[in-house]
This record gives structure tokens, C-alpha cells and sequence, in this order.
């Protein structure tokens, strides 16, 4: 098709555009210069090293009189300046009942998030990533310090990091595949993921012959404190009420073009749950009760190392389960009581994503979510959703997206449309594989 | 002894104990050569023979551009001796997150074993003025795509050399060696290609990518265009048929393209000038049994001259 395509315009362009190309091959002659003067710079570069180390001759004879020239001299980055980046996530939302956008918007910056990451010292590397949006003005997304010196396959990180808990939550929002995390993400993690503060361990390792490696954690809290609610006490209060996390990968190559990695995450702590009215007192109107989520989840990648360009396919999964503390129905303190109205029942969701690489540059991808939502007394929510994503280039998408929501209790389904653009400026680092 | 002087003396002792002790093991042990392409790959071989272990990250058959950062290379890398890349930023989109996967200080930069093979060639291409991404996917430290140059596998071979040497000083003299035949191979192929390189010389040819720039350099054949209208952008219909009016205009009926472009446009391209389009590997291992760097500078050689004829 895009060939009857280039065939078609090909024909209706003609030979009028030969005066328009432009020259996309520098003068032979200019070029042979510059390269005879790099060469001839190099040359007497490697010259004049072997005349200071006593006149040593090359083996080659005179034929090829330069061993060991130097082409890119000097520093790439003489000033040490860290590595600046900006990446800019805009939204549309043309859904027919109106926005679904937390602002309402139909057409928004969703955040803008700035990156400044470079080697602090021969022991550390640093990453600051500072996230503006309308809603939430300026966030530190993320500040971490990660040691590069330690032995035996030891990485410690140090400071705000997205938790290590399932496959997608360690990806940027604005980097996903899709346009939003899948939904049991958002209700058990994090609308934006979760995030925490504190340190980070891991290890790799391969006794078995594939790699592995043991992610851990330990943060100031579990997910961000709920808006409106408080505690006697702060969850963190104890030890035990930090934020704690371990996962496991192991990850295997099928082939030279398929991989799979299968992992379990586990993350566990104390978080606010509301009270039905006020403790006198103190005024809390909640209570800290043991969360855990625990999770399973699969990514198989194919990816044909000679077609790699333009053919390539993603399938994915992952299955979340959250516990939460039995707590009694009566919660008394401060002189008082009142009764508990957190979750009282666990809750589990899941996902399946797929994405196949339709062309160099263009991607379909498809989303089944399914959820006990926490919010909804655990009523079954379902999804099903299409994206249509068009890469221009690595630093910029764009994301057409169709979801079909199933609506839990009975009340009418409801359909979105989305729309996303997402550009990156600057040296923005890989993402992790 | 005191708990207080028994613990410093344990360190101490420990501490010298270690150095030595990884000493023992690397002498015994032969160097770990990890290196991004095939290319690099074979001519650490040729260079380091028994005394080191080599792999690869690349494949030949693969654009060296977009490599996936997949774990199991961390696998390979964090035990290595020598990381050695092209550099010029080709690994840049898969370098940074293989190096800090593998958590390995001998190869991160500055390290003793980060081998920063670009170092040793003179470079084409290097940015002039300002350089942003409208220009496409410009490397603004050159083109990085400098192996297919037999000078510059010379070039590549000493640096291994006196890398390999640096860090293991008792095989300095098999390095040596090894390295001085491996230029007469190279030698002795080069003037067998000269009745090819006769046939190439001058000739229009168009290319798909920049990655023939230092191939055309050594052969003197004459690169009138590129069906990429900016590096790593794909071609879009006006840009060809300006390229076709190019080739009309140049005599060039010879499109040069890597074996993991989709040659499909090319194709129609040629026909259109009554051309062919000649796949050539750019990498060591890019067709099946071109397992060596000469033979593949011998058999890209001897094909363009058949196919320019």
C-alpha cells in the first residue's frame, strides 16, 4: 500500500522536484579534503607520540604509516555540564460525554517534566526529575542518587524513585505505551504510579544461567498520603509501618529475537483508612491499617534482529492482588470511638497489553483491563481498549486511543477517546528495557 | 589482642590480601572482551587470539542503531575486562542503560577497560555550526560508521593492541604479533582488490545511509545522493523523485543499501533509472559466512564491482 503509494506520488512529482532536492552529498573533493586533513591531523598526532617515545616505526612499512591516530580529540563535555532534558505530554480527551480529564480540559499539558542527570563523583550518578502540570504545579517526581562503584552486582539508590513493583510502574507515564497506566495500577499504586522515598537495594545475579535480579526497598510511606485523611498517628511512626517492597526478575532470551521475563513484586505498609466521623480528640478520621499488594507479571518481546526496524511485538500482563488489615468495626481512641469505613475485604485486578509493530513507524497496541475496584465496594470494572501510536521519530509520538468502559453496576457503559502527544527535547535517557 | 587493634589489623590484612588476590586471578585468566559490533568483535579476536574471550552485542545483520538493551547483555558485560564501542554516539540510544546494568566499574567511562574506539580513527562528518534534531539523526561527533575503511581497521587493530597490552602486560608481545598479521592479511587482500577498486573508482552511486561514507572514501566511488533525505528519516516521495532526477542526471544506476533496510522503495527506485540495488553487509556475520573482517571488506569490494560494471 505505502509502495503504490510512492509509486503514485512519484509519478504525479515527476522530474519537478529535481531542482527543489537537496544536496544531501557534501562536495567529494571538500569531503576528501576534510578527510585528508583529519587523517593527516591524526597522523601526525600518533607522529609525534612515537617521536617522543624515541622514534619508534611503525611495523606496517611506510605504506601505512599511522598505528594508532586519534580522531575525536579532546573532551565531549569539557565544562561537565549534567545532561539536560524536557519532555512535554499533552492530552486530548474527545470522549462523547465530555472530558474525562481529572481538570475537565478537553485539550491539556498533562505534565511537563524536566530531567537533569549526569556522574556526581567517581562513586555516584545522579537523576532529578522535577514534574510540572495546571493540576499539581511543581512536584519532585523523582531525586535519587545511585552508587556505580559497588561490588558483587550491588546497586543502592538513594532518594524519590518510582517503586519497583510490577513491570509498567517503573516507566515513565508520559513513556508508556498506552496513554494511561492500566487501571488496577491506578487504583492499587498510584494514578501516576507509586512512588517512594527512601532506599532502594539490588543485586543481579544468574546461577541458573539467566538473569535475575532481587529489586528491595525500603521508603518513608506507602503511596502518598489520601487527601482529607489523618491518623492519630503517622503510619511511618514505627518501623514497621514503612513502606516496604522486594521483587524478583528473571528475565530469558527464547532466541536472538524473543525474550520473555516473568517477576513477582510484593510491596507492604501502613496507610490511612477512613473512620465514619471524627475521633474527638485528636480529630483523626482514620486509622492506619496494613496494606500489601502482591503481584505477578509477563512481558514477551519478539523482535527480529534483521526486520528489527519494522517489525516487532509486545505482549503483557500483570496480576495484582491487595490485602488489607481486618480491622475491628469499632475503632476507638481519643476517648471515643467511631466506626471503620476503609476496605475490609481484599481486592484484585489485572491486565493484558499487546502492541504489534504495524510499520518503521507505526504501532497498534490493545488494552483488557479487569478490576475488583477498591473504589466501588469492589464491584467487577472492565476496559477495552485500541491505540494507534505514529512515531515520527524516537523523540516524539503520537497516540490515537479508544476505550470502551464496562460499567460495574448496571449503568450505562462509557466510551473515550484520547489523544496524546509527546515530545522529547534534549538528551533524554533510555528507558529501562 | 584488643577487640579495638584486632578489627583495624583484620582490615588492613584483608585489604592487602585482596589486590593480590585479584592479581593472581588476572593473570591467570585470560582478558573478557565485550564489544558492541561484529566488527569490532572479530578484530579483538584476530588481535588478542587465546589470551582474551570475546563476545558481541550486535549483530551483524542488525542497524547498530537501535539495539535493544536486553539483560541478558548485562549478563555479558558485567564481568568484563574491555568494553569496546564504536562510539560517535551509535550506541547511544543503548550504551547508557547496558552500562549501568552492569554495574561494573573497570568498564564504565574512565574506567580501565571503556574502549572508545572512535578515539583512534580520523573521523568524517563532524558537525559544523549548530546541530539540532531537524537535521535528522545527526551524530554532531561524525559519522560513526568508520570500519569500512581497511585504514581505519588498521587503526582499530593497534588500539587493541595497546589496550590489550595495558592491561595484561605478559601477553604484549603475542598482541604484537598478532596484530602484525593481522595487517598482512589485510594488506595481502587489498592488493588483490586492486583490479575491483580500479573498476569502483570514480563511479556514481547512490546509498541508502551515511554508513558508506568511509567505504567510498577508501574506494573512491562517488556517492550522488542518499535515499534517506536526512539521516535515519525515511523517504518520503519528493525526496525520491529528486533522487531519481539525480541518478538521471549523474548516470548512477547502483543503489548501496544495508541488509535491514526494507529494500522495497529502493527497488522501485531502480527501476525507475533502469538500475539495480546491491545489498551489501556493513558488519562482520551481515550474510551468512562472511565471519571475518577482511572477508567482508573483500566480498563488499569485489560485489560493487560486479554490480557497477
Amino acid at each position: 500500500m505505502r509502495l503504490t503509494f510512492v509509486a503514485l506520488a512519484l509519478t504525479l512529482y515527476g522530474g519537478v522536484a529535481a531542482a527543489q532536492q537537496r544536496d544531501t552529498v557534501p562536495k567529494r573533493d571538500s569531503v576528501a579534503k576534510a578527510r585528508a586533513d583529519s587523517a593527516a591531523a591524526a597522523d601526525s598526532a600518533f607522529f609525534a607520540q612515537q617521536l617522543e617515545r624515541g622514534g619508534a616505526r611503525s611495523d606496517s612499512g611506510a605504506a601505512n604509516p599511522a598505528p594508532a591516530a586519534r580522531g575525536a580529540a579532546g573532551p565531549t563535555n569539557p565544562r561537565l555540564l549534567p545532561d539536560l532534558s524536557a519532555v512535554g505530554d499533552l492530552i486530548g480527551d474527545l470522549s462523547p460525554d465530555g472530558s474525562t480529564q481529572e481538570d475537565g480540559n478537553r485539550f491539556g499539558v498533562r505534565e511537563v517534566e524536566l530531567a537533569v542527570q549526569a556522574a556526581v563523583d567517581p562513586y555516584f550518578r545522579g537523576d532529578l526529575f522535577l514534574g510540572l502540570s495546571d493540576v499539581e504545579g511543581i512536584a519532585i517526581e523523582q531525586a535519587y542518587l545511585t552508587s556505580t562503584s559497588l561490588p558483587w552486582g550491588l546497586e543502592v539508590r538513594l532518594g524519590r524513585f518510582l517503586m519497583p513493583t510490577g513491570k509498567q510502574n517503573t516507566t515513565h507515564r508520559h513513556d508508556l505505551h498506552t496513554i494511561e497506566y492500566p487501571y488496577v495500577l491506578q487504583r492499587f499504586l498510584g494514578e501516576e504510579g507509586l512512588k517512594g522515598t527512601g532506599v532502594w537495594a539490588s543485586k543481579i545475579f544468574a546461577p541458573f544461567g539467566f538473569y535475575q535480579e532481587l529489586q528491595l526497598t525500603a521508603v518513608d510511606r506507602f503511596g502518598e498520603a489520601p487527601e482529607g485523611l489523618s491518623a492519630s498517628e503517622a503510619p511511618n511512626k514505627r518501623l514497621s509501618g514503612l513502606g516496604y517492597s522486594a521483587r524478583l526478575r528473571n528475565y530469558f532470551d527464547i532466541s536472538q529475537s524473543a525474550n520473555v521475563e516473568i517477576s513477582a513484586s510484593a510491596v507492604t505498609g501502613m496507610r490511612e483508612q477512613p473512620l465514619d466521623v471524627p475521633l474527638p480528640g485528636d480529630g483523626a478520621n482514620a486509622v492506619n491499617a496494613r496494606q500489601t499488594v502482591l503481584g505477578a507479571d509477563l512481558t514477551y518481546r519478539w523482535r527480529p534482529l534483521q526486520r528489527g526496524l519494522y517489525k516487532s511485538l509486545i505482549v503483557q500482563g500483570e496480576l495484582l492482588h491487595q490485602f488489607n488489615e481486618q480491622m475491628p468495626a469499632v475503632v476507638q481512641g481519643g476517648g471515643g470511638e467511631a466506626a471503620y469505613a476503609g476496605p475490609t475485604r481484599g481486592f484484585s485486578g489485572a491486565y493484558a497489553f499487546g502492541r504489534y509493530q504495524l510499520r518503521q513507524r507505526l504501532f497498534l497496541g490493545g488494552r483488557y483491563d479487569w478490576l475488583q475496584d477498591p473504589e466501588a465496594a469492589g464491584s467487577t470494572f472492565q476496559a477495552a481498549s485500541t491505540y494507534l501510536e505514529f512515531f515520527p521519530s524516537e523523540f516524539s509520538k503520537l497516540v490515537a486511543g479508544y476505550e470502551h468502559d464496562f460499567a460495574p453496576d448496571g449503568s450505562p457503559d462509557t466510551d473515550r477517546i484520547l489523544l496524546q502527544a509527546a515530545f522529547a527535547l534534549g538528551p533524554h535517557k533510555p528507558h529501562p528495557f | 589482642m584488643h577487640r579495638r587493634t584486632f578489627l583495624p589489623a583484620l582490615a588492613a590484612l584483608l585489604g592487602a590480601l585482596f589486590p593480590l588476590a585479584r592479581a593472581e586471578a588476572n593473570a591467570a585468566a585470560p582478558l573478557q572482551v565485550v564489544t558492541s559490533t561484529t566488527d569490532l568483535y572479530d578484530i579483538a579476536r584476530a588481535v588478542g587470539g587465546n589470551r582474551i574471550t570475546a563476545t558481541h552485542i550486535g549483530e551483524g545483520y542488525q542497524d547498530p542503531h537501535f539495539i535493544e538493551a536486553k539483560p541478558s547483555f548485562v549478563l555479558q558485560l558485567r564481568k568484563a575486562d574491555v568494553w569496546a564501542f564504536v562510539g560517535l554516539d551509535l550506541e547511544i540510544g543503548w550504551m547508557p542503560l547496558l552500562l549501568d546494568g552492569a554495574r561494573n566499574p573497570r568498564i564504565r567511562p574512565g574506567g580501565s577497560g571503556y574502549l572508545d574506539v572512535s578515539r583512534a580513527v580520523p573521523v568524517l562528518d563532524q558537525a559544523q555550526g549548530n546541530v539540532d534534531r531537524s537535521q535528522g539523526d545527526v551524530h554532531p561527533l561524525g559519522n560513526p560508521h568508520y570500519w569500512l575503511d581497511p585504514e581505519n581497521g588498521r587503526r582499530i587493530a593497534r588500539l587493541f593492541q595497546q589496550k590489550f597490552a595495558q592491561l595484561d602486560p605478559q601477553g604484549a608481545g603475542t598482541y604484537a604479533a598478532n596484530e602484525k598479521a593481522f595487517e598482512a592479511k589485510l594488506d595481502a587482500a587489498e592488493r588483490s582488490w586492486a583490479p575491483a577498486l580500479a573498476q569502483i573508482k570514480g563511479k556514481p552511486v547512490v546509498a541508502w545511509h551515511t554508513s558508506w561514507r568511509y567505504f567510498a572514501e577508501f574506494n573512491g566511488m562517488n556517492i550522488v545522493g542518499f535515499m534517506e533525505p536526512k539521516p535515519g528519516v525515511p523517504p518520503s516521495p519528493s525526496h525520491l523523485a529528486g533522487l531519481i532526477a539525480t541518478m538521471r542526471r549523474t548516470g548512477a544506476k547502483v543503489i548501496v543499501m544495508e541488509p535491514f533496510y526494507d529494500r522495497k522503495t529502493a527497488d522501485l527506485v531502480a527501476s525507475r533509472v533502469g538500475g539495480k540495488v546491491l545489498v551489501l553487509p556493513t558488519s562482520v556475520g551481515g550474510v551468512k559466512g562472511l565471519n571475518d573482517y577482511v572477508a567482508l571488506l573483500s566480498h563488499d569490494v569485489r560485489q560493487l564491482a560486479t554490480a557497477i560494471q
